[in-house]
């Protein structure tokens, strides 16, 4: 049997579908196992917390770009995100313009009408590279994962059944829940309504009108849902009958080779190495940034 | 050995008015195929759960008679039990795929009855050729048709292995191409699997071939069992019951009340057709 | 009788989906005034997606859809557009947002702003050509069961008075009493209140009784487009689409050696022609 019941899309065959949007069909960084993945995303998630220095993270971004291709993401999928950056450099830095926060020792610059002072815009600046840096991450781990890659990872790390599987259901839910709602959308418009034309009160009663169609089908679902866990064996705990430990045969699928066990490593340490430098000698603080430097020295004149 | 005994089965779900089977009498042997057909809300749903043991264990109700399989009570087993001995394929692809991979999805019931990484790989290979879904294993359940789905909802209840497979209306959701694929597998089962196989369908063309026996669920009572050329004989009381027999099924009947042809009833395209090709040569000739 | 007028024209319309799927190629068709029509193909041959751009849900990437003169790319037409084309979506727990029938039925004509006299009276007409009594008109849709849902479903898109209306498998699911049922009462709606029906649908046997004409789509383009006699009666075309006709059509197309018409779309229909050529 060749014959695939759906027409394929003609474009798009080199992809695989996800939750949020679309991952690729073959990538360098599929050679990890999902488990170190999943450590390189919490590694690189939280590091530039204890990071100040913008040109560290605005090289972690870079080296994530950078990531991004040789992963063969398409770097177009990314434009996306260009409106939300504009708009918090806009808000974070606009909020210095009206509130100044002067305390002494603040260094005035006038812009126009404004005056403001250096500090606080330049801590704008490290703010905003750090919380870039920080979504950067989670885009990378979630352009190059799919939800199963990272209940692998989970139950590598010995979660607990119970936990994994409330998570996948929910995924699952979550994802039929989108395809009802893009028909309940349909739905709605071909009883006439025109949501550009709506305003903002109507707008809001119409997202609780939803919660009718979806809770029906939710509620319908929710019995077939456990008719069809109860005839596959389904226990709460996941633990099989007079055994002690269940059998998880698809991490038999992926095994955990040098390669993970030295970049696992390698990120690990980057992580302590990080935490500790900056918590204990103060490496990454704002006082050793070039950039801090030179603007200083820029405004001083 | 009987697979299955209804005996004398009545119910009536928690809050509903009246009884959804009432008195329903079925026998099934070991290892044949039976079709299960009638209108909607007759039953057929309520008589399968019965027999896989959602009701009584997942339902609250009332219950009068019994349903034993391989001998024994279906309400004195435990659920476990139950899943291992009577698999249930439901008709909405998307409610029974809860994983996130096929993959997931297959070895999820193996996992949950206690199998070891061995056993599980082993079942894995054979309930994936059985339902052909060999290029399907790495996808996500958004990224498969719901035929596909309903074929690896079916290998996963398969890989359990269990004696008695039962089908509720696997093909009500699907389309004619995704119908076709599933009556393959059913085939193939039929063909190379030593199981007992009960399917409620109401595309009666494409299961009539299939069965060994065909039963009419029809106002919360089983009311005919009989093997299917025996079963369309009486077209009068099956087209009261709102029951149509296959195309060629009818045009036999036809041809027989006008005393054109004497033989046994075909079921299928092949049967009908070479029917057909002796009944009008010879009037060419 | 049928076809007097063309309510809605389609020209060289395009449709390709955000993700860069193509939908639609390049079709060319005219809907007239009380026809009953069939679109069958398989899933992903566009059918849904045509029903779609009908209805001005989906608007033309290229090309264009006027429905009674108004063209469905126009911006804020939706208003407009569903009082002449109306949708029944396939599951009738999709479409029902309101916690009683009359609030259902009343939701289409409140959104096109008619006043709430007019309402009324819409509701209450729009409920007796469905067959939905007065004693249920302050249940919960969710409560009742399928068969009554489908037609709140149908008769909440009536209360718009549309011309034309898409009905995407009306009988998929349902036993045959059920399908017999609401056929029939499509069936009617043409009939007696001059609506085009069109019907988005697997069963061979539907579309022979109740379709008069045919459109098989594959791969986003229109393949055939005639009387359903016709269309039924090339096989080989057909089966590009994967949909097979009924059994009976196909034991006819396959004893055409024995002059059996490839056309034959009902049991009786093959009866009669056996018992003619056997009783000479």
């Amino acid at each position: 049997m060749s014959v695939e019941p759906t027409v394929q899309p003609t474009s798009i065959k080199k992809r695989r579908k996800t939750l949020l949007g679309f991952v690729p069909e073959e990538s360098i960084f599929y050679n990890l196992h999902p488990a170190t993945r999943l450590i390189i995303f919490i590694v690189s998630g939280f590091a530039p917390i204890w990071i100040d220095l913008p040109e560290i993270n605005i090289a972690i971004i870079i080296l994530l770009l950078v990531l991004f291709t040789v992963g063969g993401v398409d770097l177009s999928r990314l434009k996306i995100y260009l409106p939300m950056m504009v708009t918090a450099a806009i808000f974070m830095f606009g909020i210095r313009f009206l509130f100044p926060a002067y305390e002494s020792g603040y260094i005035p610059l006038q812009v126009g009408p404004f005056t403001v002072y250096y500090q606080p815009i330049f801590w704008a600046f490290i703010s905003y590279w750090r919380i870039f840096a920080l979504v950067f991450a989670s885009i990378f781990y979630f352009s190059t994962n799919r939800e199963s890659d990272t209940l692998i990872a989970l139950r590598a790390f010995r979660t607990p059944f119970a936990a994994t599987y409330l998570m996948a259901l929910s995924l699952r839910s979550a994802g039929m829940f989108m395809e009802d709602f893009s028909i309940i959308r349909q739905a709605e418009q071909a009883r006439g309504l025109d949501t550009g034309a709506l305003s903002l009160r109507d707008r809001i009663k119409l997202y609780t009108m939803y919660t009718v169609p979806l809770f029906s089908i939710a509620i319908m679902r929710a019995t077939e849902v456990s008719a069809a866990l109860f005839a596959r064996g389904y226990t709460i705990s996941g633990r099989p009958p007079g055994k002690k430990k269940r059998a998880v045969y698809i991490l038999t699928l992926h095994s955990f080779k040098w390669l993970d066990w030295f970049v696992s490593i390698f990120f690990i340490l980057l992580f302590v190495v990080i935490v500790y430098l900056q918590t204990v000698h103060g490496t990454f603080r704002i006082e050793h940034s070039p950039m801090n430097h030179f603007f200083y020295n820029l405004v001083t004149r | 050995m009987l697979a299955v005994s209804v005996k004398n089965l009545s119910w009536k779900y928690e809050h509903a008015t009246e009884f959804a089977l009432k008195g329903a009498n079925l026998d099934i042997e070991e290892g044949s195929f039976v079709a299960i057909v009638g209108p909607n809300e007759a039953g057929k749903t309520t008589l399968v759960s019965a027999i896989q043991g959602l009701i009584p264990h997942s339902f609250n109700g009332v219950i009068r008679g019994y349903v034993e399989v391989f001998g024994e009570k279906v309400a004195e087993k435990s659920s476990l039990e139950l899943a291992q001995e009577v698999g249930l394929v439901f008709s909405d692809p998307e409610a029974q795929f809860t994983a996130m991979t096929v993959q997931e999805e297959l070895v999820f019931g193996m996992e949950n009855i206690g199998l070891t990484v061995e056993e599980i790989d082993e079942r894995l290979h054979w309930a994936v050729e059985m339902a052909d879904i060999a290029d399907l294993l790495d996808k996500s359940p958004f990224d498969i048709s719901g035929g596909q789905k309903q074929r690896v909802n079916i290998a996963a209840i398969l890989a359990m292995r269990p004696p008695i497979l039962i089908l509720d209306e696997p093909t009500s959701m699907l389309d004619p191409l995704g119908k076709d694929f599933i009556f393959d597998v059913l085939t193939t089962l039929r063909e190379q699997v030593a199981m007992t196989l009960i399917v409620v369908e109401h595309n009666i063309e494409q299961i009539a071939p299939l069965a060994d026996q065909i039963a009419l669920v029809y106002d919360g009572q089983v009311v005919k069992v009989a093997e299917p050329r025996e079963f369309f004989a009486d077209s009068g009381f099956l087209s009261e019951r709102h029951v149509e027999p296959p195309e060629v099924t009818a045009l036999a009947h036809w041809l027989r009340e006008q005393r054109y042809y004497n033989g046994p009833l075909p079921l299928k395209m092949d049967e009908a057709l070479s029917i057909s090709r002796d009944l009008l040569k010879r009037e060419v000739k | 009788m049928s076809g007097e007028e063309v309510l809605i024209q389609v020209s060289k319309l395009n449709y390709v989906y955000p993700d860069g799927t193509v939908a639609l190629r390049d079709i060319d068709m005219e809907i007239g005034t009380r026809e009953f029509i069939a679109f069958i193909g398989q899933n992903g041959s566009g059918k849904t997606t045509l029903s779609k751009c009908l209805n001005g849900l989906f608007a033309p990437t290229s090309g264009s859809v006027i429905v009674e003169g108004l063209d469905t790319r126009s911006k804020g037409i939706i208003k407009k557009i569903v009082t002449k084309v109306g949708y029944v979506f396939q599951n009738p727990d999709h479409q029902l947002f309101n916690s009683s029938v009359w609030d259902e039925i009343a939701y289409g004509p409140r959104n096109i702003g008619v006043p709430e006299n007019e309402v009324e009276e819409r509701v209450r007409e729009a409920a007796t050509v469905a067959g939905i009594h007065e004693e249920i008109f302050q249940e919960h849709p969710f409560f009742l069961n399928k068969g009554l849902r489908q037609r709140v479903a149908i008769a909440s898109i009536l209360a718009l008075r549309p011309r034309t209306i898409i009905v995407d498998e009306p009988t998929t699911g349902q036993d045959r009493k059920q399908s017999v049922e609401i056929m029939n009462f499509l069936k009617k709606l043409r009939d007696e209140e001059d609506h085009t029906i069109i019907i988005i649908t697997h069963e061979m046997p539907i579309v022979v009784a109740y379709a008069e004409r045919t459109v098989a789509l594959c791969e986003g383009k229109i393949l055939l487009d005639g009387p359903t006699r016709e269309v039924f009666s090339q096989p080989n075309v057909l089966a590009k689409t994967f949909v097979q006709p009924r059994q009976i059509t196909r034991l006819g197309q396959q004893l055409g050696d024995l002059d059996l018409p490839p056309d034959v779309l009902t049991v009786p229909e093959m009866c009669e022609i056996f018992g003619e050529t056997l009783s000479r």
